[in-house]
């Protein structure tokens, strides 16, 4: 599994693609901040507009604190190696990403490592 | 495993400096697979998600009516937006997006030849059209559609598509400019080697805009991919209500 997102990253870094932009709005998050977690996933929906992840923060400051965040759409992930029991309840995770303007525990996910510490791709390209 | 993934970015490397090989030449007449959009090598064209050419050095040759229907339009800025703050029809009552405007949503599409239409599937909201080949031409008085009309035909190895029959309730692109019912859009399908398409694209409208508005777009084949669903009315708006709640 890791070998998977190590090669999948490569061919990322090797391809110059596009910016795609988001279909949904990004405005609502402050874009100059970026917050990271390590904690314990509840739930994923792996469902369009957006593929949403729910945890339990274990540690730091927020420990104890229930997040979640958002990635692109179930197609895309799948077709860069997800399927829909890629996180699990119960899987330790570090996410990172940019915080809710208005302060609702919701991210819009930039990095996402997984259980086996390895990163998860969040494009297919 | 670590050890696996240092070699494998070394040899990444290795690979990178050397030329790359020859694409395979396109099958004859042939477009036929899933497609990808992708800029051309080199460039960074971020406006390409949102229009057709850049709007600073080659803007739109835009009619009084589609000027006063341009200033209308509230855009999704890049995508950074609230949904209080764009009119945007796809955005926020799921229209279909229209023709050519399909083509900035972030998703593939597939093409399908069977002997008298050219199915063409694109990700986004399972937009189909059916491009007839059966030697029909485009009637003078079309029922109008979100899609258009459209009749395709080969000219050498490139697939020619001509549409019209479209209503004025879509944009042209991400920025709202305005097309009316007048629309007609001229797709070239050129495939110039196996993996790369280039599809030029033509659009007059003697309502909107005072000459053609023409660009280029880039795809590359994906082989290993297939088209997922995506369902606008189902997913997306479930979805506004929740980011208009917040």
């Amino acid at each position: 599994m890791r070998t998977k997102w190590c090669v999948a990253g490569l061919v990322m870094g090797v391809m110059v693609w596009m910016p795609l932009g988001a279909h949904h709005g990004g405005a609502a998050y402050d874009q100059t901040k970026s917050m990271t977690f390590q904690g314990t996933v509840t739930e994923m929906q792996f469902a369009n507009p957006h593929v949403l992840v729910y945890w339990d923060v274990k540690s730091g400051e927020a420990a104890g604190q229930k997040w979640s965040g958002w990635m692109t759409a179930p197609n895309k992930l799948a077709r860069a190696g997800w399927t829909r029991k890629t996180l699990n309840p119960g899987d330790t995770i570090t996410v990172s990403g940019t915080p809710h303007k208005d302060g609702t525990h919701v991210l819009q996910i930039r990095k996402l490592v997984g259980p086996d510490g390895a990163d998860l791709p969040l494009t297919e390209n | 495993m670590r050890t696996l993934a240092v070699i494998l970015i070394a040899s990444t490397a290795v690979i990178a400096q050397q030329p790359a090989p020859k694409p395979a030449p396109a099958p004859a007449r042939d477009i036929s697979g899933v497609w990808m959009m992708r800029n051309p090598p080199g460039s960074n064209r971020a406006w390409t998600n949102f229009t057709f050419t850049d709007p600073k050095l080659e803007p739109p040759a835009l009619t009084a009516w589609g000027e006063a229907k341009f200033k209308e339009a509230r855009d999704s800025n890049g995508g950074n937006y609230r949904l209080d703050e764009t009119n945007d029809p796809v955005l926020t009552r799921c229209y279909p997006p229209g023709v050519p405007r399909v083509y900035f949503h972030p998703y593939p599409f597939e093409v399908l030849h069977t002997p008298k239409v050219t199915f063409l599937m694109y990700e986004y909201d399972h937009m189909l059209r059916r491009i007839y080949t059966d030697g029909r031409t485009l009637g003078a008085d079309l029922d109008p559609l979100w899609m258009g009309h459209s009749v395709g035909r080969w000219e050498g190895n490139d697939f020619i598509v001509e549409s019209t029959g479209f209503n004025d309730r879509t944009w042209l692109d991400r920025l709202g400019h305005a097309h009316s019912d007048q629309l007609k859009v001229t797709e070239r399908f050129r495939r110039i080697d196996r993996d790369h398409l280039h599809l030029d694209i033509t659009m007059e409208d003697p309502l909107a805009l005072a000459k053609p508005w023409k660009t280029t777009f880039f795809y590359e084949l994906r082989p290993g991919w297939e088209l997922g669903e995506i369902s606008c009315s189902g997913d997306y708006l479930e979805w506004n209500k929740v980011e208009a709640r917040k």
